[in-house]
């Protein structure tokens, strides 16, 4: 899938095409309004992210450009202006998704998979895992036929966020932004996730042993998907 | 004691010395006022006798060298003497003096004249009795105080009424200018309607004072929204940069473990700058109140959300709130996490197998909550304290917060006009009641 990253700061688009790439999406970067706007007129892109606080242009007149010309596209914006009518104006000029920085790489491909089931119909949203299978659409665990009801909506969220970052490590610190970053509160370092797994693990374990999720020492947790 | 009072206490007293002395001076006064008046009457009455004198002849009064007199019969009040004089030298006075009349010894006030009428000498005296005088002297001194009393008294209502109405604008700019202010102001400045010049002066300098403060906390809380939106973009940078590094396959454990505690420590700033932005937001007046907040189902979201929690410390949750009664006006995302931190605080600040309660109820049109727990408590010295911001007093059983929940409920509940009083025993727990100022809304 094609990507335009539009961001003046170079060391976060650095950061973010490596993440990308990395995730098999092909990614064009421009630092500045003036060549997003020409790039968004001729180009055709999956994704758009937009971050606001462009030193050349409104990145709201940007978001319309794109909707004009890339009418496929889904723009998500990205802003460390996180003014609360910045969002609403965004989400009303038809943006599919906000993201305030500083935001989690893994969070941003987060929003973007789910944008693809919701607006490109990714066919296949049942995923095996092990002797289970995951239905992304309808959110819930599967063994066999039979819905894990015990299963509650954080821990089916948890489970989710790791399968779409398979195979890789994810610490208590991504786990926690995935899963309450949208409360403010106080706590910075909280070992709730551990309380999750275990619950997770329990009540999988009455089905069958979820092997597949994988406690690594010291740093966090991890899905293993093999294939 | 009050500026109207006191003036008035003034005034009063003022008048009364003025009346003692006028009271005090009264007699004498018009004992000066009757004897000049007996004066002049007992000269108007010389001259008449001399007159007749004069046109009648000296022997129409004095026959066979026998003096003449005449007095009013009964009450000898008054008494003319003509007779011959046998001194030489002039006589012409009026003096207080006893006279004997008809065995009864009477002051009288007497003119004495002597004249000559050819080569004989003619003394003249004409008396009033003191008593006389004086018996006028009574009633004019009581009419006297009398209006007196009446003119002073009316003043002093006078004054009272008056000055009532002058300090009214005081106690106005009082009330509506420093009672109860809140910064920052929602209202704009209304000019207190006065007359007096000072009170106008008064009022312009708690406005210009006003306006300076109001300045002051603007500048502070666009410090802090600047600030902590500078913040994020760098903070945004050094996370993907870990984040990318983690995931890389080539680093060994160890620097895994590194990059790990950076996270955690990058994660602390991003929260306390995150929560500092929105205190600022919502003290900016950045969000909307147009949600209509079900309080019931919104603690069900909270307990959702922090049922985790509970688990963890077995803690036992008890919420009974009316289920159908919406409040309007509100916001819910700020509602959620004034909830949020209050509920995560009793979780917090409980022992293990504590216990919350959550009450509400709504009488007699105001709704209130009130979040009790069995937690450690706060002490009587830090009670005041608790909702500054990273003030941290009791050290949490586990320390991982950073003395900001409390500074956001506090924000939140400002925002919406919530009233919190908290109560706390240490070691018995806390209460924290929060009255809504809205009545809520039964839903259809």
């Amino acid at each position: 899938m094609n990507v335009l990253i539009v961001e003046d700061e170079k060391a976060l688009t650095t950061e973010m095409e490596l993440f990308l790439s990395g995730n098999s999406y092909l990614c064009e970067v421009c630092y500045n309004g003036a060549t997003a706007s020409e790039k968004i007129a001729t180009n055709l892109y999956d994704f758009i992210l937009i971050d606001l606080g462009l030193p050349d242009y409104d990145g709201l007149d940007l978001l319309k450009e794109a909707k004009k010309y890339n009418p496929e596209a889904a723009c998500i914006i990205l802003t460390a202006r996180a003014e609360v009518d910045d969002r609403i104006k965004g989400l009303d000029l038809g943006a599919d998704d906000y993201l305030p920085k500083p935001f989690s790489l893994l969070e941003l491909q987060s929003r973007m998979q789910a944008i693809t089931r919701r607006k490109f119909g990714l066919k296949n949203s049942v995923v095996p895992l092990g002797e289970f299978n995951i239905d992304l659409t309808n959110r819930a665990i599967l063994y066999r036929e039979t819905v894990v009801s015990a299963i509650t909506k954080k821990e089916f969220d948890l489970v989710a966020y790791m399968l779409l970052h398979k195979n890789r490590t994810l610490t208590r610190s991504q786990l926690s932004e995935h899963i309450w970053g949208s409360v403010v509160n106080d706590d910075y370092d909280s070992n709730y996730i551990d309380a999750h797994i275990k619950n997770i693990r329990k009540k999988l374990n009455v089905y069958a042993s979820p092997d597949w999720l994988e406690t690594v020492r010291g740093l966090g947790y991890r899905v293993n998907v093999n294939n | 004691m009050k500026l109207g009072t006191k003036l008035t206490l003034f005034n009063t007293i003022s008048k009364l010395v003025i009346v003692v002395l006028f009271v005090l001076l009264l007699p004498v006064l018009i004992r000066d006022i009757n004897r000049n008046y007996t004066d002049n009457w007992l000269r108007r009455q010389q001259d008449k006798v001399l007159r007749q004198v004069h046109t009648q002849g000296i022997q129409t009064f004095i026959k066979n060298g026998e003096g003449y007199g005449s007095y009013n019969a009964l009450l000898k009040e008054e008494y003319v003497s003509l007779d011959i004089d046998s001194a030489n030298d002039q006589i012409d006075t009026i003096l207080n003096e006893r006279r004997l009349v008809e065995g009864d010894t009477i002051q009288y006030r007497i003119l004495s004249r002597n004249f000559k009428v050819g080569n004989q000498n003619y003394l003249l005296e004409i008396g009033r009795s003191i008593d006389t005088i004086n018996e006028t002297t009574t009633p004019l001194q009581n009419i006297a105080f009398e209006i007196l009393l009446g003119m002073v008294l009316l003043t002093i209502l006078a004054d009272q009424v008056y000055s009532t109405y002058i300090l009214r604008p005081l106690g106005r700019i009082i009330r509506t200018k420093l009672i109860g202010q809140k910064f920052p102001m929602r209202t704009p400045y209304r000019k207190v309607h006065t007359s007096t010049s000072d009170f106008e002066y008064l009022d312009i300098s708690i406005h210009k004072m006003i306006q300076t403060i109001e300045s002051t906390f603007q500048k502070e809380r666009e410090f802090i929204s600047n600030a902590s939106h500078e913040l994020m973009t760098p903070i945004s940078i050094l996370q993907s940069k870990i984040e990318n590094m983690f995931g890389r396959e080539d680093i060994t454990d160890d620097v895994k473990e590194r990059l790990l505690e950076m996270q955690r420590i990058l994660n602390r700033l991003k929260s306390i700058t995150k929560t500092l932005l929105l205190i600022s937001q919502i003290e900016n007046e950045q969000f909307l109140k147009e949600d209509k907040v079900n309080i019931a189902e919104l603690l069900g979201e909270v307990y959702d959300e922090i049922s985790i929690r509970l688990q963890q410390k077995n803690i036992q949750c008890n919420i009974n709130v009316p289920p159908d009664l919406e409040l309007p006006n509100a916001n819910k995302f700020l509602l959620f996490n004034l909830f949020f931190n209050l509920i995560n605080n009793a979780i917090k600040y409980n022992h293990e197998n504590g216990e919350i309660t959550i009450n509400g109820s709504a009488e007699d049109k105001l709704y209130t909550v009130v979040i009790t727990d069995t937690g450690i408590g706060i002490s009587p010295e830090q009670l005041p304290h608790i909702f500054n911001r990273f003030k941290k007093f009791t050290k949490s059983l586990q320390q991982d917060s950073f003395g900001l929940g409390l500074p956001i409920v506090k924000s939140i509940a400002d925002f919406h006009n919530i009233r919190i009083e908290v109560q706390s025993e240490p070691g018995k727990g806390s209460t924290f009641k929060l009255f809504f100022p809205t009545e809520p809304v039964k839903k259809k």
